[in-house]
Formats: structure tokens, sequence, C-alpha cells
């Protein structure tokens, strides 16, 4: 035997071999043609950092994940559009008190159905439809994720097979955000369903909308084709397919290398200039529903004066928080409205920080420094915890800033973050919490409406409903709230709405710190996206989008 | 042998129900739910979260969710996922394809790579091929996953332009092996790269180990070829070690690369077992939970006769 070769097993020629084999083994994979690039003009692909898995319009959770198959396969009565407002969809036209669809005293709805509707199977849409998605929100064996506005009728007739009558217990103006909220399912495939929960349909539905559903590779991405007898017109392109990417940084070179045509995600703030420099790409961004606040807890004694709540919202750094973390790319709000909603009163000014003024307001209402440097009032101190989603840096960011605001007033906050699934379960619901760090859309789409929100007969943890969890209480803002929810002139209720936020504003039981924004890539050739403030789709008018 | 197996199937059967009251106990037990993520949806109210909780049966005591869910599973239904209304059994089982391919290939390559490094820095050992594999492992296992994932895409993804950033097939090339094969290249050289990493050091070590007894040095004195000493003599003994501790690693088939399947949107079981975390969906956290167990115990059993076959000196019995 060789000398050489008993050396060892495995020799550096052998080792040289394989390299070169592996080597090698790369370099044919590099030179197969990448498909990223080669993408027909005839698809758009869409992506997510979230899977969306529930399609069924009535029965999903997560906003914006799967409102991306919601717009494609299904439409609503009416839609929200770019400019704040209803655009008929399945209806003939938005009702209301002009057109005689709306009885004067709000409480009658006529809706007209259009009559050349046809379901992706071919069937025709019809009020029977209509009448069946309204039952099927309002069974009690449907986990519908909210009844809001639907509640509220009183009786649903079906006078033919294109018009519908709704009797509302009460006038309710935002009752057109329900229907906008909740887009029309099938009868004809649903009504023998055993249990709708579990159906079929969920995964592989059957709507009216621009694009039917074609396939889903689990974990991957869902592929829509065109529906031809789409009653708006069949959509520009052929094919639509909505990616999951679950990293963002990834997503986002995806919208790079051209594997992915516009980013439904928002990108990290810190990449936003660098996107609006690409050659190739458009960047752009919009005010997304949210506000973020800190929600007072007005249950615990620390914060059932509104004069302390204010004083401690005065001594907060706000402006700063969204410089340094959000790296101004929010907007500074003093409302639970963005400053561009139509609704947002003016006038309301910046008022922090102002730790001086606000030491001084903790000390008129009796909360003196301690021994420990606490402040204390009548054996309470003023120490209390702050709860967000953990991990949520940004949020972990203000959390810390906050805390050294107050700090320097002789307020002590503790950060006490959990998983998401904890801290938005009954410790929010059931408001046992002391502050959170929170970030919410208004209460029903972009209405104005917040009675949900802060009507004392709102709060769950004394009359288990509505979604008051800070426990407000104020008889003029109940009044104000009514009188907003039944009031059809824009320029009444915003007047109205106005009044609300100055209340709110200086009763703060919660503070509202800024406006979310997102920053969104699109390929610059693809064009029809119209930037929308007022739904947290997208996506909402995919049948218009089109290669320039 | 027969015998053996049927009585460790056997013993697992207390094994698994045990497993399944505890994981299903510590499941509910844990503070929040998966109705956590409808409060962050400002339309649903508190009347809507406690409606959804009666109809996913979450209102009922866990005892009896327990064993509404275990007679279910008695009879092969593996229960619905709340988010989504799918059969559990479905929505684990179309995943376990993708996890299978990228960490049985990722876990063979590493196993292989990695033995004959760990073997060959324990024949030369000191040598300057040791000292460099001890510090690529070193390095290997000080950055994390993510870290060299991100890299990858960076440089071959985005930068060179050679390499798919992620997912397993380009749109409209389901079904393309060589189209797989260019998305497998990343995500599998990542995965592979901490594997090999522990594996030499495993390696090296046992063979180390193997080469300093005596029978070693007697083949040596008869003047066997020292490949042969290596392959027929050390290989097997420092084997035994290994075969056990791939017993151990070989759920990880099944359990999935989380950070990797995340970093390069591979559609595997370790994705859904994040999401299913995040929204804490029971159903599917306890069929993963089982189905995991089932692996640990095949694994294990795997091993055990794995050894047996190597080692003349263990009888199954």
């Amino acid at each position: 035997m060789a000398p050489s070769k008993d050396k060892g097993f495995f020799t550096r020629r052998d080792f040289v071999k394989a390299t070169g084999a592996a080597a090698g083994a790369v370099a044919a994979a590099n030179i197969l043609p990448s498909k990223a690039d080669a993408a027909g003009k005839d698809r758009i692909i869409t992506a997510h950092s979230q899977e969306p898995v529930q399609y069924n319009p009535l029965l999903y959770v997560n906003r914006g994940t799967e409102n991306g198959p919601e717009a494609a396969m299904f439409d609503a009565l009416w839609d929200m559009n770019e400019k704040g407002q209803f655009v008929a969809n399945l209806a003939t036209e938005v009702p209301s008190r002009e057109n005689g669809r709306v009885s004067e005293d709000g409480r009658v709805w006529k809706i007209g159905l259009k009559r050349d509707v046809r379901w992706h199977d071919g069937q025709p849409f019809t009020a029977k439809d209509v009448a069946f998605t309204y039952e099927t929100i309002m069974d009690s064996k449907t986990a519908v994720r909210s009844r809001s506005g639907f509640d509220l009728i009183k009786n649903f007739k079906t006078v033919d097979d294109y018009n519908v009558e709704i009797e509302l217990a009460e006038p309710y103006t935002p009752f057109l955000w329900s229907w906008q909220e909740m887009h029309i399912v099938p009868r004809h495939i649903l009504k023998d369903e055993p249990d709708i929960n579990t159906s079929a349909f969920n995964s592989e539905p059957t709507g009216t909308g621009p694009f039917r559903y074609k396939s889903r590779t689990a974990g991957s991405h869902i592929v829509f084709e065109r529906f031809d007898d789409y009653h708006r017109g069949a959509a520009k392109v052929k094919t639509l397919i909505q990616k999951t990417v679950p990293d963002t940084m990834v997503l986002y070179g995806q919208v790079k290398t051209g594997e992915v045509d516009y980013m439904m995600t928002s990108l990290p703030y810190d990449r936003w200039d660098e996107a609006a420099a690409l050659p190739d790409r458009t960047f752009f961004d919009l005010p997304l529903p949210w506000v973020q606040f800190i929600y007072f807890n007005c249950g615990k004694p620390q914060f059932s004066d509104p004069k302390v709540r204010k004083a401690l919202y005065m001594a907060l750094e706000m402006q700063k928080s969204l410089d340094d973390i959000y790296l101004g790319r929010w907007k500074r709000t003093f409302s639970y409205l963005h400053t561009s909603h139509w609704a947002y009163n003016p006038s309301l000014k910046e008022e922090t920080p102002n730790p001086q003024l606000a030491a001084k307001m903790l000390e008129e209402a009796g909360w003196k420094v301690g021994a420990d440097g606490i402040r204390e009032k009548d054996g309470h101190k003023m120490k209390f915890t702050m709860s967000t989603t953990a991990g949520n840096t940004a949020r972990q960011g203000c959390q810390a800033l906050f805390q050294q605001n107050w700090k320097a007033i002789g307020v002590e906050m503790e950060i006490k973050n959990m998983p998401g699934s904890v801290v938005w379960g009954e410790y929010t619901t059931k408001s046992q919490f002391d502050t959170l760090l929170v970030a919410w859309a208004p209460i029903v789409g972009m209405d104005p409406d917040y009675t949900a929100r802060c009507h004392s007969k709102f709060i769950p943890a004394k009359y288990g409903q509505g979604s008051n969890y800070v426990q407000y209480e104020n008889t003029e803002v109940d009044r104000l709230l009514e009188k907003g929810a039944v009031q059809v002139d824009r320029q009444g209720r915003k007047e109205t709405y106005m009044e609300v936020q100055k209340i709110l504003l200086d009763e703060v039981p919660f503070a509202p710190q800024g406006g979310v924004f997102g920053g969104f890539v699109r390929n610059k050739n693809l064009m029809g996206l119209k930037p929308n403030q007022y739904v947290t789709d997208s996506t909402w008018n995919i049948q218009d989008w089109y290669w320039g | 042998m027969l015998h053996f197996i049927l009585k460790r199937l056997l013993y697992a059967i207390p094994l698994l129900i045990g497993v399944s009251i505890i994981g299903f106990g510590l499941m509910h037990l844990a503070p929040g739910g998966p109705l956590g993520v409808y409060t962050l949806n400002p339309t649903v109210s508190v009347q809507d979260i406690e409606r959804i909780k009666v109809i996913y049966g979450l209102d009922q005591p866990i005892y009896v969710q327990y064993v509404s869910w275990a007679g279910n599973l008695l009879t092969g239904d593996w229960g619905h996922t709340f988010f989504g209304g799918r059969p559990v059994f479905t929505v684990i089982l179309e995943r376990v394809p993708a996890t299978l391919l990228l960490a049985g290939l990722s876990l063979s390559l590493a196993i292989l790579i990695g033995t004959a490094i760990g073997m060959l820095g324990a024949v030369k050992r000191y040598s300057i091929f040791d000292y460099l594999a001890t510090t690529g492992a070193m390095f290997a296992l000080s950055f994390p996953t993510f870290w060299f994932g991100l890299m990858a895409i960076f440089i071959f993804a985005v930068e060179l332009r050679w390499l798919p950033s992620g997912g397993m097939y380009d749109l409209g090339e389901e079904g393309n092996s060589l189209d797989l094969l260019r998305h497998l290249i990343l995500p599998t050289a990542v995965l592979s790269l901490v594997i090999v990493a522990t594996w030499s050091r495993y390696s090296r070590s046992s063979f180390l180990e193997v080469i300093g007894q005596d029978y070693i040095r007697t083949a040596h004195a008869k003047g066997v070829p020292n490949r042969l000493v290596i392959t027929r003599h050390a290989f097997p003994n420092a084997a035994i070690p290994l075969i056990a501790l791939l017993g151990v690693q070989l759920p990880f088939l099944f359990s999935g690369a989380l950070v990797t399947e995340t970093i390069f949107g591979w559609p595997g079981i370790g994705r859904l077992f994040v999401d299913a975390l995040t929204m804490k969906e029971y159903p599917v956290l306890m069929g993963m939970m089982m189905f995991t167990a089932i692996f640990v115990i095949i694994g294990n059993l795997l091993a055990d006769i794995g050894v047996a076959m190597v080692d003349p000196r263990i009888r199954l019995e």
C-alpha cells in the first residue's frame, strides 16, 4: 500500500476534491436563472410578515394580515375610499337621508343591491346572502369577532331578491361602518354547514371579489386568480399572490431583489430613508388607524382624580419620545384620532413636558413627597406599574423615558411587560392593570364614535360590556357620545366629537402619545395603489392595481 | 428484539398520557390565553370575548377541557385550530415534509461533515487542522443562527443575487427539484453550520477517548494500516455514544429549527410552532407536543437498537 495513503483515511487531496465538488454544486445552482426578476407583468406579488389563516371574512381576528385575502375574494356592501367617503360596492348606493334610503329618524335603512353580481361559482348574489350574513353574525354559535352595530338591528326584512330593509332599535350613524367591515358570505354554500367555525369554506372560500381562491401552500403563499365576471370589471392582472415572509428585514430584502412587488408590512423606521432612495422602488408613508396611549386605570386610587392624571401626563416628554424612539416618523396627536382625521379637534394644544407645573398640580391634589422621595396621599404611594407587550423594544424605550420623567416629580413607575396573550387578556379586559402603553384604533372603523371606549355604561369590569378598560366616568362625555352616535350631518358630529376630545384631554383617562404611521415599499411600476388612512387594508382597491 | 420493541412501546403509553396531562395543565395554567388577541381588535367588546370563550369551550374547567381533548384524540380527532378552524392533524402534517427535508438534510450533512472533522481532528490532534476546526467550531457556536442567516441572505441573495432569499420554491416553480435545491442551499448551510460545530466537538472527544485505548495501540503494533485502524477499530467504538446522541437529536427532525425557518421563510413546523405559541393556539400546541413526544420515544428506541447493533456487548432483552 502506498505510504501516502497510509497517513490518514482522508488526505488533503481528498479534501480539495470534496471542496471542489461542493463549489461546483454551488456554481451549478448559481447559473440557474433566477426566477425573481422573471416575473411576468400578469401577476402581482404582495407579502406580509404574518400568515393569514382564516379567509372567512366574518371570522378572522388579525386585521391587516387577513384583510389581504378578504379584499381579494370578498365584497362589502360599500367601501371606504382614500378620501374618507363611503362608496357603493355590492349596494347600488350608500344609504343616506338625502337619497331617501335612511328614514328621518335614522332607524330604518333601505339597501338596494346590484343585480349583476355573481359568486365565483357562477351563482347569483341576492338579498338572501345579505340576510344570511346578518343571521350568521348574530348566531350565538358563530365565533364572529364582533357584532358591533349589528346588535342594534331590531328587524331585518328581505323585501325581494335585490332589496333589504333594516330597522334599528335606535339610530346609529356609524352603522355604515359596521357593514363596511363585514363582507358578505354566500348563503348557498354555507347554509347547510353544521359548524361554520370549522367549515372547509374558511380555507377555500367562494366570494364575489375580484380574485378567486386558487391554491395555498402552507406557511408560504396563497394564489388567487382573476375573476373575469367581477361586477366592477375584471381586475387588471391575471394572478395575485400573497406571500408570507416572517422576518421583516428579509421581506424588505425580497422587495429589493424583485421577489416581492409590494410590502404589506410596515418597514422598520430606520430603513425609511434608505427605501426612499431605492431607484426602482417607490416608498410612501401614511397614517395608520392606531394612536398610541398611556391608559390610566381610573379605578385605582392613584388615578381616580382627573387632576392627578393630567399632572402625570404633563410630566412626560411626549414629543421627545416620538423623535428619539420612533425617529420622528409618528405624528404627535392630542386625541384618540390622528390630526388628519376629519373630526380631529385642531384647537387642542401641546402641554407636555411641564414637570414644574405637574409637580405643583400633584402638590395641590394632596400628593406630597414622602421620606423616600415618592409622593403619597392617604396611605397610598404614587407607585404603579406600566404594561405592554414584552419584546416591543420601541415601547420599552418609551417606558424607560416616561419612568425617568415621572421619577423627577416623585412618581415611581415599574415596568411590568408580559407576553401579548397575557397582557391583552383579562389583565386588560377586567381592568387589572395600573397603566398600559397601547396603540388602539377607533372602535367602529374610522368613525369618531368612541362610546365603547369611554362611556360609563361600557365599563366591562362593572357591567360586563364594552371596552372602557380605563373605567372612565363622565356624565357630560356620556351625553356627547350618545348625541354623536345619532347625529347625521358631518359638521354637527365634528363639533360634538371635538368637545369629547377636549374633555378627554382635560381629564386624561388615556394620555395620547402619537398617531402611528407606516412606511411601505412597492415596485415603481406597480400602479393603482391608493394609500388610504381610513382602512387597515392597504390592498383595499386591489382590483385597480396594474403594471405601468 | 421484537419483544423488546413491544415492551418499550407499551411503556410509552403511560409516558404519553403523563406528557399530555402535564403539558395541557401547564399550558392552561400559564397566564393569558388565545383570546388576548381579540382585545387588540377595537371592534371586539368584552361580550364578544365571553361569547367566543364559550364557543371554544374555554369557559369549562381545565379537567373537563382535557377529558374532551383526550377523548377526541383517542378517536383520531386532534381538534381544530382556534384561528382558522382547520383540523389540527392536517395543519401539522402539511408542514412536516418541509421540515423533514430541511432538518433531515441539514442533520445528515452536518453529522457526516461534523464526524469527519471530529475524527480528523482527533487523529491529527494539535495539528493546524485541529486548531482551525476548534476555532471554527467556537466561532460558529458563538454567533447566533439569525446572524448567520441574515448575513447569508445579505451576501448571496441581496448583494450577489446568486440564490433566493427565502421560501421553498420560486412562485410557479412548485415541484421543480432544481429550484428546490437553490432554495435549500442557504438555510441548509446555516442550519448545518451550528450542528457541524457541536457534532465535531462530540465526535472529536469520542474519537480521542477511543484512539487512546489499548486495542488501538495493539492494532498499530500489529502493523494494521492506519486507515483500517480508524475505520474498522476506532470508528465503531467511537460511534456508540454518538448513536445515542443521535437518538436524542432525532426529534429535531420534527420540531424543526425555529430561527432558521423564520429567517428563511421556510414553511415548516418550526414556524407553525412560533405562530401557535404567539397566539396560544392550544389545540396546535398540544398536537405538536404529542407529535414531538412520539418522536422522542421513537428516537430513543432507534438509538437503543442502533447501539445494540454496533456494540456486541449489549443485548436487547
